[in-house]
């Protein structure tokens, strides 16, 4: 049971490890899926046929690779190699049922814990080598995509559709609700599981042919990054050296829809930085929706202008947005050299040296 | 006196770096030998060989994701931290291990 604990107390980095490598995957998937429709301009998957169909086919690929990958890997962070294939392969199962990104999340923790207790048995020396070849792979995978198929995949998949249908319903009733909302999603995590929520809702709108609530999350993307980096040239003294470089990166990765630019300043000051972003990416997709601004892409930041219709609406909203955030983290962050002083005089101690 | 580190951050894009940054100017202006691997999102860099963590007194790795063949530091003191408190502390953290090993010599 102490090691069950253990596991728990490393979610985070279980969780983290995982997202570090579907990150990729979501940028090249997400990228050559929305360039496919903007180069094909009807704002609509390509026709069948055509080469740019092709590139949305590689871009889709990209998509729903992702979600074995992170339940892979969240696996790897628990049980090492052999958590891989089990988690991945019940992902994507679940996946097939609609579970989707909470699917990956459980099966990447159950892959891993299963896999994980299956080390563990005392085997004789003469099946010694046939278990790590055979015994975890098939057993694990029966154990943990057994789980998803006839388990907890189909209750994932409902409480997943509902938030969709949730969603859905709101639009029509109240667009600006649904921008806080899918601001503030999209800020809080910075491209996690959370954003991802709000962005595989994007995805279901563009298919179902709803523009205004891409529009939205085109904004809400790529102002936190955008916020942050203009924070560090609004208030220099704020930010470190190493802050203003990240800051300029950050404005970059802000411009292409990557709203995990803004991951760095969260890290390191996460009860200042996260409301902030929240506030500004909320405050953005709410100007975004008053402006009515549509998106032909499920993307975001100044790379798809192309495919924005209310370009002016779209630039102030990012505008807005940024701004916002700026002045929120300007306006609670201290100066660097006081906060030096705070960072010495809590000493290291919580710094423990333990022998590996 | 030699110290050597392994970084890595989710995104692997910017943390990783910054922390390894931070690790060899807190050990550099104490006149430490250092040596820092980052493993960030376009894979491994700067690598440490066996030789490196032998000649080593003591390990700084960053804890947010997992670090690839921690089995290599295997017996060594070891101080484990997130990406974010190595960039802001990284002096502090060096203090501490320099602390450690005079006391163990």
């Amino acid at each position: 049971m102490n090691e069950l604990k253990h596991i728990f107390k490393d979610t985070r980095k279980h969780l983290m490890t995982g997202v570090s490598y579907m990150i990729p995957f979501v940028v090249a998937g997400g990228i050559l899926l929305a360039l496919s429709v903007v180069i094909y301009g009807q704002g609509a998957v390509p026709t069948e046929g055509t080469w740019l169909y092709d590139l949305f086919f590689i871009g889709v690929a990209g998509f729903e690779l992702m979600i074995p990958i992170l339940a892979g890997y969240i696996a790897y962070s628990i049980a090492d190699r052999a958590g891989i294939a089990p988690a991945a392969i019940a992902a994507h199962v679940g996946n097939k049922m609609g579970a989707g990104f909470f699917g990956a999340i459980l099966a990447g923790l159950i892959g891993g814990i299963v896999v994980y207790y299956l080390k563990k048995i005392k085997v004789h020396d003469t099946i010694k080598s046939i278990m790590p070849i055979f015994v975890i792979p098939i057993v694990g995978t029966f154990i943990t995509a057994g789980f998803m198929k006839w388990g907890l995949g189909a209750p994932i998949a409902s409480l997943t559709n509902n938030l969709t249908a949730w969603l859905q319903g709101m639009s029509t009733q109240s667009i600006v609700v649904l921008a806080i909302i899918i601001g503030l999603m999209e800020a809080f995590d910075m491209g996690g599981p959370v954003n991802k929520v709000a962005y595989a809702f994007v995805i279901l709108s563009v298919g179902e042919g709803i523009y205004n609530v891409p529009g939205i999350s085109a904004v809400g993307v790529c102002v936190p990054p955008i916020g942050m980096g203009l924070a560090t040239f609004l208030s220099p003294k704020k930010y470190t050296e190493e802050e203003k470089e990240a800051g300029r990166a950050a404005i970059l990765m802000g411009a292409v829809g990557i709203t995990e630019g803004a991951i760095p300043f969260a890290a390191a000051d996460p009860v200042k930085v996260i409301p902030s972003i929240m506030v500004g990416g909320a405050a953005g997709a709410v100007t975004a929706a008053l402006f009515n601004v549509q998106c032909m892409v499920a993307w975001g930041g100044l790379i798809v202008i192309p495919a924005i219709i209310g370009k002016i609406g779209f630039l102030i909203a990012i505008a807005v947005g940024a701004g916002v955030t700026a002045l929120m983290v300007n306006a609670l962050k201290k100066p660097v050299s006081e906060r030096i002083e705070k960072d010495s005089i809590s000493n290291a101690d919580d710094f423990s040296v333990t022998i590996g | 006196m030699k110290i050597v580190g392994v970084t890595a951050c989710p995104s692997g894009v910017a943390h990783t770096y910054m922390a390894a940054e931070a690790i060899r100017r807190a050990c550099k202006e104490r006149n430490i030998d250092v040596k820092v691997e980052t493993q960030g999102s376009i894979g491994c860099e700067n690598y440490l060989t066996e030789d490196d963590i032998k000649d080593a007194d003591a390990v700084i790795l960053t804890k947010d994701i997992d670090i690839q063949e921690a089995d290599r530091f295997k017996g060594k003191p070891i101080v484990k931290a997130f990406a974010g408190d190595v960039i802001k502390k990284a002096p502090s953290i060096v203090e501490k291990l320099v602390q450690y090993i005079e006391s163990t010599k």
